[in-house]
């Protein structure tokens, strides 16, 4: 067998170990169990909830 | 920005300390992603300009075979794959990995790390990228689909692809936001997947070529995965970055949201085989494929529902946001194009589109219609945000928005109808083969009516970026307020 083919079987079987160890660390971590918090991730005291961004068209103000 | 000591140190085991640093505000991380993601942007920019001229000429060249004939590295042979390199490699990818960069930061809340080694990053990619396409020009193409780029031209897109996952380690090891959001999961995953496909494509088809039919195997698990493994997961990391942030509302359920992400891991690596159904492959291996397609159902619907109810309520905000209208049209073309794969996975339909112009239609529909129109709303809500200007035209937007839409639809549609059509004429025995060509006709000069549509929408985007990145170093600065919450504001003057 050469370097190649253990390379690739290598990574066939590194693939979903990764996925594997990614599982078990999310789960750790609170990543399943914290998901009301994780929603608003995107959201902070700058840009929070409720406020809309990005509405740049149809304006219909003077200034446009 | 953070010391080289910090940059080293995140790459060491071991959880930094919480307090090492506090988050950083969003307008400082947005300043701190121009240069590097200017860079991937701009010339991924250049290289859908160069795409869309190449896919011109090749979309011509179907039903006229004489236009540009008479210049060898203008064949078709030559201007095909150049047009699907410079799409994928230039224009996709890297717009894909700006998006992901601004996005990795915004949701690690700091201010982007190591800028350099992100932009000697982008430098060779580019690199890369012209030697490849050059070299696809000269006749040096491998002939293998979606790796037609000479051997001697990877390894520097290698290495610049390694650099993006360095700094993607580091910027992760240094976040301040300890919780992943669901946009992070699929980056993170689609920085681990293209290196393992990428590298197993070429190791197995191109160093140490597998032989027989193996061949076609890894080529189509390796073309479906690069849209399904690589550009779907950076998509939907934007689209359910941007749909909540533009109606200012959370992910209708994030426990979709997860569902859909574990499920895209599991089942899209099975599929690829399916575009090989009747082909002289062990038939176990076609019915996997196809099992696992139809298994796709499951992160599909779960996006669609999420995404639709998401967004129920807000409909109207798509007229005011450019980001929100391509973003949205992004997810439901993702919906359209799943569903579609699913349906032309299995044999009875496989048998009649396979070979024919339906399956081109189906691969525009992913790649441009999903992917293409996500970026697109991606880079109008970033680019504003990390050069502090607004667009300079809200004319240019819309044209851009109509051209690439009724161009998609003009696209899509036809030669969905057209490759059906062929199909049951090509399993017809009696159909002279020259009698299915004429009668692919019609369907084709429509398809290049579309690309001048689609390059339309490209130019004026362009154009507006261009305008844009000239007032940036203009004297005055324009309010940013207006950008970041759509509410007007008196013009503040100086610099």
């Amino acid at each position: 067998m050469n370097v190649l083919a253990i390379l690739m079987i290598g990574g066939v079987l590194a693939v979903p170990a990764v996925g594997l160890w990614a599982l078990h660390w999310a789960s750790c971590n609170g990543e399943f169990r914290l998901i009301d918090r994780a929603a608003l991730l995107p959201f902070d005291e700058e840009e929070p909830v409720g406020q809309p961004t990005d509405l740049i068209l149809n304006r219909h103000s003077p200034t446009t | 920005m953070s010391s080289p000591s910090k940059t080293f140190s995140a790459l060491m085991p071991g959880d930094l300390p919480e307090d090492s640093s506090k988050r950083a505000l969003l307008a400082e991380i947005d300043a701190s992603c121009r240069v590097p993601v200017l860079f991937f942007v701009v010339s991924g920019l250049l290289w859908l300009l160069a795409g869309t001229a190449l896919a011109l000429v090749t979309s011509i060249k179907l039903h006229s075979p004489g236009f540009l004939a008479s210049w060898e590295f203008l064949t078709f042979g030559r201007v095909r794959p150049a047009h699907l390199n410079t799409v994928i490699y230039g224009f996709a990818s890297q717009t894909g990995i700006g998006v992901t960069l601004w996005l990795m930061c915004r949701l690690c809340r700091v201010p982007f790390v190591a800028p350099g080694l992100a932009t000697v990053a982008a430098l060779f990619w580019n690199i890369g990228l012209t030697v490849g396409v050059v070299g696809i020009l000269m006749g040096d193409s491998t002939s293998i689909e979606w790796l037609e780029m000479p051997r001697y031209a990877t390894p520097i897109l290698f290495v610049s692809y390694a650099l993006v996952a360095v700094w993607a380690v580091i910027t992760f090891r240094l976040r301040q936001e300890r919780q992943l959001y669901v946009s992070q999961w699929y980056l993170l995953a689609a920085l681990l997947w293209f290196p393992w496909l990428y590298a197993t494509a070429q190791i197995m088809l191109l160093i140490d070529p597998a032989r027989g039919v193996v061949q076609a195997a890894v080529n189509w698990w390796f073309a479906h995965n690069v849209l399904g493994l690589w550009f779907t997961p950076i998509g939907l990391a934007a689209i359910y970055y941007f749909i909540p942030k533009v109606i200012g509302r959370p992910i209708h359920s994030y426990y979709l949201s997860v569902l859909g992400f574990w499920s895209l891991a599991l089942f899209y690596n099975w599929n690829g085989l399916h575009h090989l159904t009747g082909g002289p492959m062990p038939a176990w291996m076609i019915t996997v494929s196809i099992v696992a397609s139809v298994m796709m159902l499951i992160p599909v619907t779960t996006v669609a529902i999420n995404h639709h109810l998401t967004m129920w309520g807000h409909f109207e905000k798509l007229r005011h946001s450019p980001t929100l209208r391509f973003v949205v049209l992004g997810a439901v073309c993702y919906t359209a194009t799943s569903l579609q794969g699913v349906a032309n996975s299995f044999r009875g339909i496989s048998e009649v589109v396979h070979f024919t112009h339906h399956t081109i239609a189906h691969a525009h529909l992913g790649l441009y219609g999903f992917f293409t129109m996500v970026m697109f709303g991606s880079l109008y809500y970033i680019v504003p945000r990390i050069t502090q200007r607004e667009w300079p035209s809200l004319g240019l937007i819309s044209i851009h928005f109509w051209g690439c839409f009724l161009g998609l639809v003009l696209y899509v549609a036809p030669l969905s109808l057209g490759g059906i059509l062929q199909g049951l004429a090509m399993n017809d025995a009696s159909v002279p083969f020259m009698k299915v060509v004429e009668g692919t006709l019609p369907w084709l000069q429509i398809r290049t009516l579309a690309g001048l549509l689609l390059a339309l929408g490209h130019v004026a985007f362009v154009a507006n970026l261009v305008w844009l990145l000239a007032r940036v170093f203009g004297p005055y600065r324009k309010p940013v307020v207006a950008i970041l919450t759509g509410i007007e504001t008196p013009a503040i003057a100086g610099k």
